[in-house]
């Protein structure tokens, strides 16, 4: 083969402009994380998957990869939910609504919702891994008769920093979702349950024929999860992981989020796990 | 528009050719006052009032009174920021660690010795929480700028942390180690954009060693390049004492 | 093939009616044993004959500062970098480095294809010229000859009394016209001779290094190396980058640049919180290799190593890729021989 053979036939562009988006809203969740409601020029639709991600700037500090939060089902704005813990985020905490951030993307590759489809969808989600799993839960609850049941696990340092509590308060309402909720260390207020969140894996209702799951947390936590839904017998086929990695360019050129052989930000952040087992530094 | 920040400018031990430098901007200095009140300066003015949201220090502490001082301008100050190797890792005055305390306090006031108390030479950090470093004997002017700007701006500035050889081979600088010297770029922090290499001198280790120091591959270095291990220790403390005392324990 | 002769003392006029044409960039001493590519301004000044240069032709295309956009922070509107064609002659290129470059080219142009990069890549007209290896070379070992005319309009074979031309391209014939150059009187000699090699062909390598990912090498070389991203910069084939911001003193405005980054450097994985993906110099050391020998070459079928020795000449550790290299495969052949 040679090289210049499998390159694209695309015109060439230019990937590392922002373009220049709203923020319409800012609402706290907890002490160290926020919800941003951010629109694109004219109200143009983001036109991204669940699990997809944006590049966020704001000039003079810097540029970072966030997950998209919003269902691409609630078309017009985006939303994404940051937590504070460097330069960038501290900045963006100051922003209020009418001020301009730069948007780049959206990037990578998402949940393949086709395989999704006519399935029980499990979610496991640790920590700010719920960002982004809110992408495809509300996917899942605007499109209702496209899945089977929705089943969520979410675990949380403690139950001060649980986020959208509100929608948690609503999923627990739904009859049509399974809802569970474990905190590492709970408050005396707190009355739900308390350990890691593969605690409440060996409990769950699972129909193994027909479920998919997908996980989303901190790096510790993948495989002690793994381990919990292969004791349930879930079959790795059916299991989805969404990496954190640094995705500085979101375009597959600046190296920075590569693991192995693969970009992150192009093969990524969503990975079919199977597709994961020849990637040693993944997990 | 926001009051502008409160900024002031302290000294300890040191030979206070970073402030010299920080009065040499000429082109920048207007531009900086612009945004800026500066509420104290020895050095170029004499009131002095209470708060600050940015304290410039310079030097270590090397006696009880500047551990009472620094500790009073921690308090007073919303960021603090060491500038220079004295105040960022001891620097040079931390060289009189590496010999008894009392050896060093005979030697230097002789029988007056009693009337100086002295301490090991301590970087800020040693005492009190720094924010922000500004690194190199002296400083550098455009990094100081960059680290004011940064702060002005009200973010957290970035501290270059990758070897000097990165800046040397970035320049195309012909190793200093072809020409037969002792340089202590691999295990120094850059940001300095290898000035001295660049002008065809060896590293003198004056911004810090890199976080994670492979010190024993740097002695390979000089063996493998038939240089002196035990000159390269002697250098390596000419700034870097109170590190390196940090690493061996 | 049309066979032409540059005598030595020809080789000034020769520069110099290039110089007619198009800015035009070559070697030149910059240091008593270090040569750089530069502008020509004197054509005595260009060195056709030499080692390496610690950069190689990217720093063109990929510039080590590349302003991305500059901004003006009283609106937040910002306007792009003005990205001009190079537009220019690089002569007296080897051909490890031209190679170098269609690696480039297909990593800027697969995927979403890069127009800074690929802007800048216009306009270019490639004069090479042949190398003797030296004791870092092993370009011979992914293939390259240092005869290898390939992505060269013109093509200069360092003979005793000058250099052998061949015209390549319509671009390389534009090139030389108006210059009288006589036919040559021999042909093109045989080579120079490697003194280093990799024992294997890559066709080979990606199943010996698919193998060698536990070998204890990596921790072996983890004691020697200091992490100085020597390496990663000095490389022709490396084109990771990270993105800086720059603020003037006047807090108004500023410039988004892009700066040359390196896999082993400890902050390259680092995530916001502080996690970094591959903390260890053993784990950086491994991947800087695999990239070149495996993770790319699995993809594309070639090597992502153009063999110039760039990486071993430069690392004061005096860590050789080679060596590295040739260990996996020895310790790959041994385990392969006793389970048989």
């Amino acid at each position: 083969m040679k090289l210049n053979e499998s390159v694209s036939t695309q015109e060439p562009q230019d990937l590392y402009l922002p373009v220049m988006s709203e923020v319409l809203e800012v609402k706290r969740l907890t002490e160290l994380e926020t919800l941003y409601t951010v629109q694109l020029p004219g109200g143009r639709d983001l036109g991204h998957q669940p699990g997809q991600f944006v590049e966020v700037s704001v000039f003079g500090v810097g540029e970072a990869p966030f997950s998209i939060s919003s269902s691409p089902t609630r078309q017009g704005v985006f939303e994404l939910g940051i937590r504070r813990v460097g330069l960038l985020t501290e900045k963006l905490a100051e922003l209020k609504p009418g001020d301009k951030v730069g948007i780049r993307g959206p990037f990578g590759h998402g949940i393949d919702l086709e395989k999704f489809k006519g399935k029980d969808v499990l979610i496991i989600a640790g920590g700010i891994g719920l960002v982004p799993m809110r992408s495809l839960i509300n996917y899942v609850l605007d499109r209702r008769d496209e899945f089977g049941r929705l089943i969520i696990c979410y675990g949380s340092r403690s139950d001060q920093e649980l986020l959208f509590t509100d929608e948690i308060a609503a999923w627990q309402e739904d009859p049509d979702v399974d809802f569970h909720v474990t905190v590492d260390r709970g408050s005396p207020q707190w009355e739900g349950k308390v350990g890691v969140i593969t605690t409440l894996i060996p409990g769950l209702d699972l129909d193994l024929d027909r479920t998919v799951c997908c996980v989303c947390g901190p790096p510790v936590m993948y495989r002690f999860v793994l381990l919990a839904l292969k004791s349930r017998g879930l079959p790795d086929e059916a299991i989805y992981m969404s990496l954190e990695r640094r995705m500085k360019c979101g375009v597959g050129k600046c190296g920075h989020c590569q693991i192995n052989h693969s970009y992150v930000c192009q093969d990524g952040p969503v990975y079919h796990y199977p597709d994961l087992k020849s990637l040693e530094e993944a997990l | 528009m926001a009051a502008k920040p409160r900024v002031a400018f302290f000294d300890f031990t040191g030979c206070e050719g970073c402030e010299l430098n920080q009065l040499n901007f000429e082109n920048q200095l207007l531009d900086m006052l612009e945004h800026v009140d500066i509420v104290e300066w020895r050095e170029a003015m004499d009131d002095r009032p209470g708060e600050y949201d940015i304290a410039f220090v310079e030097g270590s502490l090397s006696t009880p009174d500047c551990i009472k001082r620094i500790n009073d301008i921690r308090r007073r100050a919303k960021v603090l920021v060491a500038v220079g190797a004295c105040a960022v890792q001891g620097g040079i005055n931390g060289m009189k660690n590496t010999r008894p305390i009392e050896e060093v306090r005979e030697e230097v006031y002789g029988k007056d010795k009693y009337l100086f108390p002295t301490l090991p030479a301590l970087p800020l950090s040693a005492v009190v929480k720094v924010d922000v470093n500004v690194r190199g004997c002296p400083m550098t002017q455009l990094e100081f700028l960059k680290v004011f700007t940064a702060l002005v701006m009200g973010k957290q500035p970035v501290e270059p942390n990758s070897a000097v050889c990165v800046e040397c081979k970035l320049k195309e600088n012909e190793c200093v180690y072809e020409k037969g010297m002792i340089c202590l770029g691999p295990v120094t922090r850059g940001g300095c954009d290898a000035h001295c290499p660049s002008f065809g001198q060896y590293c003198t280790g004056c911004r810090g060693l890199v976080p994670e120091p492979n010190l024993k591959a740097m002695e390979e270095i000089l063996v493998k390049h038939g240089l002196s291990v035990n000159e390269a220790w002697k250098r390596l403390h000419l700034y870097n004492s109170h590190e390196l005392e940090g690493l061996k324990s | 093939m049309d066979l032409k002769f540059l005598a030595s003392d020809r080789v000034e006029a020769f520069v110099s009616h290039l110089m007619q044409q198009k800015t035009v960039y070559a070697p030149q001493h910059t240091g008593k044993h270090s040569v750089a590519l530069e502008k020509v301004d004197d054509p005595a000044a260009v060195i056709l004959d030499y080692g390496r240069t610690m950069q190689s032709v990217k720093k063109f295309f990929l510039p080590p500062r590349d302003e991305l956009l500059s901004f003006d922070l009283t609106d937040h509107s910002f306007t792009p970098a003005a990205v001009e064609p190079l537009d220019a002659i690089l002569l007296g290129i080897h051909s490890y480095d031209r190679a170098a470059i269609d690696r480039l080219d297909y990593n800027f142009s697969q995927g979403h294809p890069e127009k800074n990069y690929l802007t800048r890549r216009e306009g270019v007209v490639w004069v090479g010229v042949s190398f003797e290896p030296d004791e870092f070379h092993f370009s011979g070992s992914v293939g390259i000859s240092p005869h290898e005319t390939a992505g060269f309009d013109a093509f200069l074979t360092r003979v005793r009394e000058g250099y052998l031309v061949e015209v390549l391209t319509d671009a390389g014939r534009e090139l030389v016209s108006g210059f009288e150059l006589p036919p040559a009187e021999r042909p093109k000699p045989a080579p120079g001779h490697f003194h280093q090699h990799i024992f294997l062909p890559q066709a080979k390598l990606n199943e010996v290094m698919a193998a060698s990912y536990n070998n204890e090498i990596w921790a072996e070389m983890a004691e020697k190396c200091v992490g100085c991203g020597s390496c990663n910069i000095v490389c022709p084939t490396c084109y990771c980058f990270n993105v800086e911001e720059n603020v003037d003193i006047t807090v108004t405005g500023g410039t988004r640049e892009r700066i040359w980054d390196g896999c082993m450097l400890r902050e390259f994985t680092e995530v916001a919180g502080g996690e970094v993906f591959r903390g260890g110099l053993a784990e950086r050391q491994r991947h800087r290799v695999m990239r070149k020998f495996k993770y790319l070459s699995d993809k594309t079928g070639h090597p992502w190593c153009v063999g110039c020795g760039r990486c071993t000449a430069y690392c004061t550790a005096g860590i050789s890729i080679v060596s590295i290299v040739n260990r996996c495969v020895s310790d790959f052949e041994e385990r392969h021989t006793t389970a048989m």
